[in-house]
């Protein structure tokens, strides 16, 4: 029986998704600002991670939250210099925007890290949970490095939707996101708390990739796939919203995992396209619909 | 439109034809290019520029266009009615395409648009039988001499780019034009006030459908080689916009003022800077949005304001 | 003062004009300019990156030792490159403008099947010999083209070695899974791996494709794992392969021989699979402990292993050696022509048979090499040594 194991494949692939996808999905629906550097930032964490762990020996999951701190520091910076000149202009605007930065941060990433692929390779695998020994007609096996990684990702995500939901700035952003000006007027500073959710944004993306390096191989040339990803989610899900996120992940990594069992992997990709396109006619707002701004 | 402005356009048509004569063929192969990004970037304007709906799916329509020609010029139908082909299933593409999401705004519109390029190209890569998948499509040659073949190639783009400039200009001095400025300014007054911006939208966006769809096929014939991920390269869709917005967008000559721009300064960036060209391109792209978001043509009018914003940010 | 003004601007005059001759006295030869378009930047730069550095250590040691020999002159060779920036159409435009602006006297081709097919058609239509360092696929020859050769032989050398030599050595291997990249040289390769199998009475109880860009082949690995196979093979670019190799392990699939095309011949694949590279087995139409001996400029695998980890201290790999050998192939045609002329030079590589650090190279009547067997090699103790053709192999093939 093949289903047990295509649902966990699908299950595990979901998580990853959803972490790929929150720190874009969070910056689009408060910022209203595709952020098109999204890939590349993935990237660049994965990179981070990848050197630490190779010339310094630390441990991916150790380097990660230094990792994510540091890329807060990068997108706040980037925000408040440079993207917050467009905030409020029109979606052209911003996405050409960022689109420009891409392609320099691109340029730059390979140029110093040149092309090839890389992936970690921790010293001490972590092997693989053979559910067969435990239960007998149950022929599945998880891989437990991509559960950690699902597990870590879907927690990342949990404490984005805690702290929206029950921190101040958290509510600050929110509130930012449902009406900017009553937020000013009730004293909230707009500008940076604008940089704090790209910055967060940013960090996310920094944390997702430290934990893509142990399981796929990284270049800058992935950049793209990331960010096509992000964009399938959160449309699926429904922008701005995290739970959303979590739903659109998984739905995607389910529809990927039992679309390619069902006709053939080299048709996922049409299918999860065709899916989002239909999906955007008929309920653009995305599975959750935009009542969720938590 | 006025009969001497008509005369004008033609003049210049003519003008530019007898250019090959005196240049070499890697130039008229770029000047070729030019005329292609200029058709596509006066296509976008269309949508993008009169009506203000974000369109990505100039990419979509190119690489339908060039597979479709593509595929009747591999079963024999000569190359002009290959061309016609490409352009009809555009046309009836985008009429149906549009009418579904259209409806949608802003950033939805942009991101579904966004969406069925990627779906054809995937549908093609997969229809390995009828185009070649990942391998690629060849499409006949139909002649070998290369002096002649730039020089066709290079004349059916300029046609491409005049018609699609008369088309504009059309556009803008009719009611058409009037209804899609309405809806960019209000779209839900213009509904009330009667306008029926439903059909005004989809009339603009299969224009720009069309236009687009035969710049794909000529540009197929052109290259004699297409894959999915070349026909259907965001950069298509992408280009196309920058360069409108460096011309100004809404305006006539905007989107060839800014194509010739462009490609000029991507030109002189490639040939010099071959490891990091791309990142001097995204430079140019960043400072285009930053300091000229009114556009090159406008840059007068917005002259002092774009400057003084300028100063004001390196003060800081 | 005067004086002195008069006497400093005839000093200088004398010093140039003693330049001048001096210079004239050894006036050199017009250099050999070679176009080559690389892919630079874009999907393909790891493969035009190590394209380009297979071609400047080549360029760097046939300058180094004077040139090419032509007739009594030697002649620099100069290497004119563009970025096609891994897309096709840019790649064929800009072999124009070697060809029409920059007037080059040889071509080399682009990147792979795809693109040198279509930049094939530019050098015939010119006359200009283009010679291609990676394209494989027969339908790349198909046109008649007088113009073109290409160093790689066909995918099924890669191919029928293996099956051979597997259903001979080992009986109990019966069942053949194959994943194949639904692209024009990974899909065409693993459709003559399952000529090749059948043609021996294997069974292929599996054969499914992937998309472009998939980030996630546990699908098609499960359904493997259900058939249980004896011989899994996989198709792909390096990024593919490692994430198969990987997945395979996070699911538990196993199988007693494994092959894999086009990874495992890069250091970064063992690197990123790490232990998991145990016994892979691959094939490639070069490898750098095969034991070649030539009689061209590095003379030997060996040595010219040597010559690239000195210049770039990291390995070589069948695409660097690839584009030094389309270099190696042209100074060898145009010594034994005695001439740059275009014709000739066309003649000679079309007849005869060059012994290089690479093998022998010799082309059929379609201008694809058809005279060595691209050797079969597997990896263990993450290093790599070739197990077949005996000539030139350092070890035997083992099941897991």
């Amino acid at each position: 029986m093949l289903v047990p194991q295509i649902l966990a494949n699908g299950l595990l692939l979901g998580g990853l998704y959803a972490c790929i996808a929150v720190g874009f999905s969070l910056v689009w629906g408060v910022t209203n600002i595709i952020n098109m550097l999204h890939g590349s930032f993935i990237v660049v964490g994965a990179y981070a991670a990848f050197f630490a762990y190779q010339t310094l020996g630390i441990n991916p999951f150790v380097t990660l939250p230094v990792i994510a701190a540091l890329m807060f520091g990068i997108g706040y910076l980037l925000q408040r210099t440079v993207i917050r000149r467009v905030i409020g202009a029109t979606v052209l605007i911003t996405l050409t925007l960022t689109f420009g930065l891409n392609l320099i941060l691109e340029n730059a990433l390979l140029v110093a890290f040149k092309a090839d692929y890389r992936k970690l390779n921790l010293a001490h695998p972590l092997g693989v949970i053979d559910v067969r020994d435990y239960v007998d007609w149950l022929d599945v096996v998880v891989p437990v490095d991509r559960l950690v990684c699902t597990l870590v990702a879907v927690i990342l995500v949990v404490a984005v939707y805690l702290f929206l939901r029950f921190t101040n700035i958290g509510r600050a952003v929110v509130a930012v996101r449902m009406d900017g000006r009553a937020a000013a007027l009730m004293g909230v500073e707009v500008n940076h708390i604008y940089a704090i959710t790209f910055g967060i944004g940013a960090a996310i993306a920094g944390a997702t990739g430290t934990l893509l390096s142990v399981i796929f191989p990284i270049s800058p040339l992935m950049s793209s796939s990331f960010l096509g990803k992000s964009f399938v989610i959160c449309v699926l899900g429904g922008l701005g919203s995290v739970p959303g996120v979590l739903v659109g992940g998984l739905t995607l990594g389910l529809v990927e995992s039992f679309g390619a069992a069902i006709v053939g992997s080299e048709h996922s990709l049409t299918i999860s396209f065709a899916l989002l396109l239909l999906l955007m006619v008929v309920r653009p707002t995305g599975l959750m619909g935009t009542r969720a701004f938590q | 439109m006025k009969y001497s402005t008509l005369l004008l356009v033609i003049a210049c048509f003519l003008a530019l034809l007898l250019v090959p004569f005196g240049v070499g063929n890697y130039s008229v192969r770029l000047a070729t290019t030019v005329f292609l990004y200029a058709a596509l970037a006066l296509s976008w304007n269309l949508i993008g520029g009169f009506a203000g709906y974000p369109s990505f799916a100039t990419s979509a329509f190119f690489g339908l266009g060039a597979y479709v020609a593509g595929i009747a010029q591999h079963h024999g139908v000569p190359m002009a009615g290959a061309w016609m082909i490409g352009t009809m299933a555009c046309g009836i593409f985008s009429i149906g395409f549009g009418a579904a999401i259209l409806r949608l705004k802003g950033h939805y519109f942009a991101v579904a648009s966004l969406i069925v390029a990627e779906v054809l190209r995937e549908i093609i890569n997969t229809s390995t039988s009828l185009t070649g998948g990942g391998m690629g499509l060849n499409i006949p040659v139909f002649t070998s001499n290369p002096d002649l073949f730039g020089r066709i190639f290079y004349s059916a783009m300029l046609a491409l780019m005049f018609a699609s400039l008369l088309m504009t200009i059309w556009v803008s001095q009719s009611k058409t034009g009037f209804a899609l400025r309405c809806i960019q300014q209000n779209e839900d007054a213009a509904n009330v006030l009667g306008v029926n911006t439903t059909g005004y939208k989809i009339l603009a966006f299969a224009l720009s459908g069309c236009i687009a769809g035969t710049a794909g096929a000529i540009y197929g014939s052109w290259v004699s080689y297409i894959d999915p991920s070349d026909a259907f390269d965001i950069l298509i869709s992408v280009k196309p916009i920058i360069m409108t917005l460096l011309g100004g967008p809404g305006t006539i000559l905007g989107p060839i003022v800014g194509a010739v721009v462009f490609l000029m300064f991507e030109e002189l960036v490639w040939r010099n800077f071959m490891t990091i060209h791309k990142g001097l391109l995204g430079l140019i792209v960043v400072g285009l949005i930053l300091f000229l978001p009114t556009g090159v043509l406008q840059i007068r009018r917005s002259n002092s304001r774009a400057w003084s914003q300028m100063r004001a940010w390196i003060a800081k | 003062m005067i004086f002195k003004a008069y006497l400093r601007l005839a000093t200088v005059l004398v010093h140039s004009a003693v330049f001048v001759m001096a210079g004239g006295a050894y006036a050199e030869a017009p250099s050999i300019r070679i176009g080559a378009p690389l892919p630079l930047t874009g999907p393909l730069s790891p493969e035009g990156t190590k394209l380009k550095q297979g071609y400047d250590l080549w360029v760097q040691e046939v300058n180094a030792a004077g040139g090419i020999s032509v007739g009594t002159d030697k002649r620099r060779v100069e290497l004119v490159y563009y970025d096609y920036e891994s897309n096709t159409p840019k790649a064929v435009q800009l072999a124009e403008k070697l060809v029409n602006d920059d007037k080059v006297d040889f071509m080399f081709a682009p990147f792979g099947s795809g693109s040198t097919k279509a930049a094939s058609s530019v050098a015939e239509k010119y006359g200009i010999p283009m010679i291609a360092s990676t394209a494989s696929s027969v339908e790349v020859y198909d046109q008649g083209y007088k113009n073109l050769f290409g160093v790689f032989t066909a995918n099924d050398t890669l191919t029928e070695p293996i099956a051979e030599l597997v259903s001979k050595k080992f009986q109990n291997i019966k069942k053949v899974a194959i994943l194949a990249r639904n692209d024009l040289y990974p899909l065409a390769l693993a459709q003559d791996f399952s000529k090749s199998a059948i043609k021996r009475g294997l069974e292929v109880v599996v054969f499914e494709k992937y998309a472009i860009g998939a980030l996630d082949h546990a699908s098609a690995l499960t359904q493997m794992r259900a058939a249980r196979p004896d011989w899994i093979i996989a198709t792909g670019y390096v990024n593919d392969l490692i994430l198969i190799r990987k997945q395979m392990a996070d699911i538990s699939l196993r199988a007693p021989l494994i092959t894999m095309i086009n990874g495992p011949a890069y250091k970064e694949f063992i690197d990123a699979v790490g232990p998991l590279s145990e016994n892979v087995t691959s094939a490639a139409w070069w490898h750098p402990t095969a034991k070649y001996k030539g009689d061209d400029v590095f003379k030997s695998a060996e040595n010219y292993t040597k010559l690239f980890i000195a210049k770039y201290s990291s390995d070589p790999d069948f695409t660097t050696a690839g584009g030094s050998l389309i270099g190696v192939v042209l100074q060898m045609a145009i010594e034994k022509a005695g001439t740059v002329d275009r014709a000739k030079v066309r003649e000679v590589l079309a007849s005869s048979k060059f012994e290089t650090f690479f093998g022998p190279i010799a082309f059929s009547s379609v201008g694809q090499a058809t005279s060595y067997t691209p050797p079969i090699f597997q990896i263990r103790g993450q290093k790599s040594f070739v197990v077949h053709p005996p000539e030139i192999a350092s070890g035997e093939l083992q099941l897991k």
